[in-house]
């Protein structure tokens, strides 16, 4: 722990506090996530755990590094990467005005780095704006893979309560036990529509049943039709056929229309219509990403 | 792949294990691996944990070298780390601490006749000493995923299944899990159930394009594990076997209650670092 000066503390994240650090050697700042130890019941919490082995895998430019694990006097401390700020704070500084530009590098990223999650069998299961960090660089990483697990193992049953609210899918909140990576593409949908009204959210729902009428009001409620299946849900209930009245140029007015059709097919209650992160990455929408970008 | 950086080459394998093998032949080593996936079977058992979590155990297990640590914390600490990594939910760790004490009070005891020496604080330890260890890779993946794939590709599910199962359960007792990626493993399971099950399945191997040779080796292994059991008496030779085993300098510290003396030297580092590596080509290699 010599190695490191700490400089200020920067947040709570999901299992201890977060410090800026100074590698007292290479005078690289870095994020030292110290690991509260104090349930000895259950050792090493296993959203710690988790968060190493898979960012012990996930070595990627859109994925936030994990340099080093210390343990010392029954302390854990994860030392990472260290980004300016979060999405969600980069949100607060904009006063409600974004660049077109900014919003399509930042959502590519955001693809890029799922993509790479995805090709190596992770699902990170709880994308929201304060896990995707940004640095002075434009550079955006997600983060926080506390409720990530490797999906290449045969479970039938993870825990309902993974994703916060407001990105969460509708086949999640019905109670759904088996998902893939289209659980992450629904909230990389909302977070784009996020990106693109500048920080407001999409489906800012208070409850599960709020959340739900939000969204079916907005995409029409599906039928069996639409989505064969999910009346068998466990936690499925009924709710009023809603017929979208909102169209997207009113939800998203800033956004061209590629980018409008790009959201259209991440944002299916369907979870097998959703878009792929690949297939996401190679739509018309990111024709005029600078090359800068696409090789940043 | 991500399984990768879990095989080693088998010159990896005995150079890794050069310390624990001046102690004891090849034989009485895997003698004492099966002695201990049984307890970690058991211990398992009674937890009520999956298959999966089980074998995640042993694999964490078998990275080990028995002069670091003592195998007796070492498999009940494999337990608890991997029910957490397989987000199986954690078992709480007095609850696993009291799981053991009954365990080898009442079905191991033909093993230790003392009570189970460790506690929780020593768990805890220990966690952190496999942590560092593994260098925190621990995503593991098993045979059982793919060999359920296989046998539904193949057919005779019903027939087939619960045998290959049981034979992967048995490969964790060999060091074919170090040393083979699980798909291999999988497929020569399949491939002995389906020798004794009488099915000829030779034409479905045949047109999987797979490396036969390395499946035949795998099998040459797990058969090895049979014959060893043979002619093994567990319960008999076990004590003599355990107390080959060299003592481990970063013992934890024992309860006042046992009559070891007390070992104020508990910490996790890992210390035992590989000296041998020009020794190696000397120290036997019989396969």
């Amino acid at each position: 722990m010599q190695k490191y000066e700490k400089l200020e503390k920067i947040g709570e994240g999901t299992y201890g506090t977060v410090f800026k650090a100074k590698n007292r050697e290479t005078m690289e700042i870095v994020a030292l996530k110290r690991v509260r130890l104090d349930d000895e019941d259950e050792g090493v919490p296993s959203s710690a755990l988790r968060e190493i082995c898979l960012l012990k895998e996930l070595k990627h430019r859109n994925i936030v590094r994990l340099y080093d694990v210390l343990h010392s006097d029954k302390k854990l401390t994860l030392v990472f990467e260290h980004c300016d700020q979060d999405l969600k704070k980069y949100f607060d500084s904009l006063n409600g005005d974004i660049d077109p530009d900014v919003v399509r590098s930042f959502m590519f990223q955001l693809l890029r780095g799922l993509a790479f999650c995805h090709g190596h069998n992770v699902l990170h299961r709880d994308l929201k704006p304060q896990n995707l960090l940004i640095n002075k660089n434009g550079e955006l990483k997600l983060a926080d893979f506390g409720l990530a697990r490797a999906f290449g193992i045969p479970v039938k049953c993870y825990s309902a309560e993974v994703v916060t609210l407001w990105y969460r899918p509708p086949d999640v909140l019905f109670g759904a036990k088996l998902y893939n990576t289209a659980i992450d593409m629904w909230s990389a949908g909302c977070i784009f529509a996020e990106l693109a009204n500048a920080g407001r959210p999409l489906f800012p729902g208070s409850d599960v049943d709020d959340q739900l009428k939000r969204i079916f009001k907005f995409l029409g409620t599906p039928t069996e039709e639409t989505w064969p299946g999910h009346t068998q849900l466990p936690d499925y209930k009924p709710f009023p056929m809603y017929h979208p009245t909102t169209s997207l140029a009113q939800v998203v007015p800033k956004l061209n229309t590629k980018g409008k059709e790009l959201l259209q097919r991440l944002l299916y209650c369907n979870p097998a219509f959703r878009l792929s992160s690949e297939e996401s990455m190679a739509h018309q929408y990111f024709n005029d990403l600078s090359s800068s970008i696409r090789n940043l | 792949m991500v399984f990768q950086q879990w095989i080693v080459d088998r010159q990896d394998l005995i150079r890794e294990r050069q310390n624990d093998l001046q102690f004891m032949s090849e034989e009485e080593h895997q003698k004492i691996l099966i002695f201990f996936c049984n307890f970690m079977q058991t211990l398992g058992e009674q937890l009520k944990l999956r298959q999966q979590v089980i074998a995640t155990a042993s694999r964490f297990y078998a990275r080990n070298s028995l002069k670091c640590i003592d195998p007796l914390l070492l498999a009940p600490t494999a337990i608890f780390l991997a029910s957490k990594v397989e987000e199986f939910g954690v078992i709480s760790n007095s609850r696993l601490v009291t799981t053991c004490h009954q365990v080898v009070k009442n079905k191991f005891n033909y093993a230790y006749a003392q009570e189970f020496p460790y506690r929780t604080n020593h768990i805890l330890e220990c966690e952190f000493y496999l942590l560092e260890n593994m260098d925190c890779c621990l995503i593991v993946y098993q045979p059982y995923r793919p060999l359920v794939h296989f046998v539904q590709d193949m057919g005779y599910e019903e027939q087939l299944l619960p045998t290959a199962w049981r034979m992967v359960n048995d490969s964790l007792r060999t060091d074919t899990c170090l040393l083979y990626p699980p798909y291999q493993i999988a497929l020569a399971c399949l491939m002995m159930a389906c020798v004794v099950m009488q099915k000829d399945t030779k034409s479905w191997f045949a047109d999987i394009g797979v490396d036969m040779e390395k499946i035949q080796e795998i099998c040459r292994y797990i058969l090895s594990f049979y014959d060893l059991t043979k002619n093994y008496d567990e319960k008999k030779e076990v004590q003599a076997l355990l107390a080959k085993m060299p003592k481990p300098k970063t013992q934890p510290s024992r309860p006042p209650s046992s009559q070891q003396p007390q070992d104020p030297n508990n910490s996790s580092s890992n210390q035992q670092q590989d000296q041998n590596v020009n020794q190696n080509q000397q120290m036997g290699m019989t396969g």
